[in-house]
């Protein structure tokens, strides 16, 4: 539990509703701008994306990676987070 | 006729092309069909122990060869080149793999396709590479030959492969996740039935048999321990179930083989309809002796009637207006956590405010009201008027009589 960062703990809080891409763990700026610029604009959508490749690691980190060039260490972040508001949330 | 004439027509096309090479000759166009490379071997390289009789059967061998070899080749750029399949074949080649794709869209199909690949790439250049040597360890569903030549081999190399997959997969995955893809190895053989039946039979057969073998025996294992438990409950001497026992000896085993049912599907449902009547009669046999499965992964639940127990469910956090308790207990504040703790915060001393506005108006009054001189008056004018009214009241009775 005590290696998940801030933002993270924030956003398994409560429901992400209109909150940005870079809400998300693992995503700052500059991958934030990337996948905005994709058509990623709001977590939601990633959140789509995440729940259509059903929730699999690999692919989402994949994806992930392919779409706006996340490290190994951001695309974990951002997987986890993900998944731990599906577990809370869906 | 010769005994070791070269059939080139059975050479592979990376093999005609070294050829051709070999002998200096000018490759044709790339993507030119393997007839041409035939062509220009028997051209250059035959023609020096040109016969025209042997000329001629090559021809014909390799007219009959042909439909064959361009079926295998027409297969091979499929199995190369994961873009040219349409989403539906995508989806089952994956699923050939072991790999259940999630829906192909636009943004999945990208991630399928290299996923795709890199399940090809190990078995790629063993097709490619030899002839006699690679067909019995490919996969290739076009060797229909080898494969009913080579059962065996095949099917030891097909477990291979499919360890290797299980092998990449188990890192990331849990249990349930691993007996999730062994599941559809058992799958796959019903699908790769349909598309070449040769080869399967075997390989399925051994899947599924362990699989099955693997479940009944845990089915099995519980029923011996629901078994062994039941001449020790009879053998307790309870006051309570002497008068219960007789009633219960008949359809006591209908029971347990349901409780096993709903035990071993692990849907936590509770089906005690069946049940209810040998409620205290449940009770005592699981709590005796403690062998059961569930009883061992969760040894600190109570033993309930039914022999199942579900745990509580974590609420939702945040939703229907719960507040966030398991995880992060020392929240930090988010904007709307901070304005309800705010107006939170406002309402508990309100009271305690209106209550000291009150005091303090009331001592303001009275400190008003010593200083002026002038509010004296009314209240001297108004204790005189008392006063005499009562004076007048005094002075009139006293008057009267």
């Amino acid at each position: 539990m005590s290696s998940t960062s801030q933002k993270h703990k924030e956003f398994v809080a409560e429901p992400m509703g209109e909150k940005l891409v870079n809400a998300l763990a693992g995503i700052g700026e500059v991958l934030g701008k990337r996948l905005e610029e994709k058509g990623f604009d709001k977590a939601y959508v990633v959140l789509g994306q995440f729940l259509v490749l059903k929730k699999d690691e690999e692919l989402f980190r994949d994806w992930l990676k392919d779409t706006c060039g996340a490290n190994v260490k951001q695309q974990g972040d951002c997987y986890g987070c993900l998944r731990e508001w599906c577990d809370s949330f869906l | 006729m010769p005994v070791f004439v070269e059939d080139p027509a059975q050479f592979s096309k990376p093999r005609l092309k070294s050829e051709l090479i070999a002998h200096n000759v000018t490759l044709p166009a790339v993507e030119s069909k393997k007839q041409v490379y035939v062509e220009l071997y028997l051209k250059h390289i035959v023609q020096k122990s040109a016969a025209d009789f042997s000329s001629d059967e090559e021809d014909d061998d390799v007219v009959e060869v042909q439909d064959s070899q361009d079926f295998e080749e027409e297969k091979d750029p499929e199995m190369l080149d994961p873009s040219v399949l349409t989403d539906e074949e995508l989806k089952t080649t994956l699923l050939k793999y072991g790999v259940e794709a999630g829906p192909i869209v636009a943004t999945t199909r990208s991630i399928y396709e290299r996923k795709l690949q890199r399940l090809l790439k190990p078995a790629q250049p063993r097709q490619n590479g030899g002839t006699g040597d690679a067909d019995q360890y490919s996969d290739s569903e076009g060797d229909e030959e080898s494969v009913s030549q080579q059962g065996s081999p095949e099917t030891v190399s097909l477990m291979e492969e499919n360890l290797h997959v299980d092998i990449r997969m188990v890192p990331q995955s849990w249990n349930n996740k691993n007996t999730e893809y062994r599941y559809h190895q058992c799958f796959m053989p019903l699908s790769r039935m349909q598309v070449s039946p040769q080869s399967v039979s075997l390989r399925g057969g051994c899947d599924v048999d362990s699989s099955l073998s693997s479940k009944s025996f845990s089915i099995t294992q519980m029923v011996e321990e629901f078994e062994s438990r039941i001449p020790l409950s009879s053998s307790g001497p309870e006051i309570k179930r002497g008068n219960n026992r007789s009633n219960n000896q008949g359809p006591r085993p209908r029971p347990y083989w349901q409780e096993v049912a709903t035990v071993d599907k692990y849907t936590m449902t509770n089906r005690s309809l069946f049940v209810t009547p040998k409620t205290s009669l449940f009770k005592r046999q699981i709590k005796e002796p403690v062998t059961d499965v569930l009883m061992e992964m969760f040894p600190e639940t109570e033993p309930t009637p039914t022999g199942i127990a579900a745990t509580r469910r974590r609420p939702i956090k945040g939703a229907a207006g719960r507040p966030v308790q398991f995880k992060y207990p020392d929240l930090p504040a988010s904007p709307m956590t901070l304005q309800r703790w705010a107006v939170e915060h406002r309402l508990v001393p309100l009271w305690v405010q209106i209550l000291v506005f009150f005091i303090v108006a009331c001592l303001l009054y009275l400190i008003y009201a010593a200083m002026e001189d002038s509010l004296a008056n009314p209240f001297v004018t108004l204790l005189d008027n008392l006063s005499m009214e009562t004076e007048t009241e005094g002075l009139s009775l006293q008057a009267e009589p």
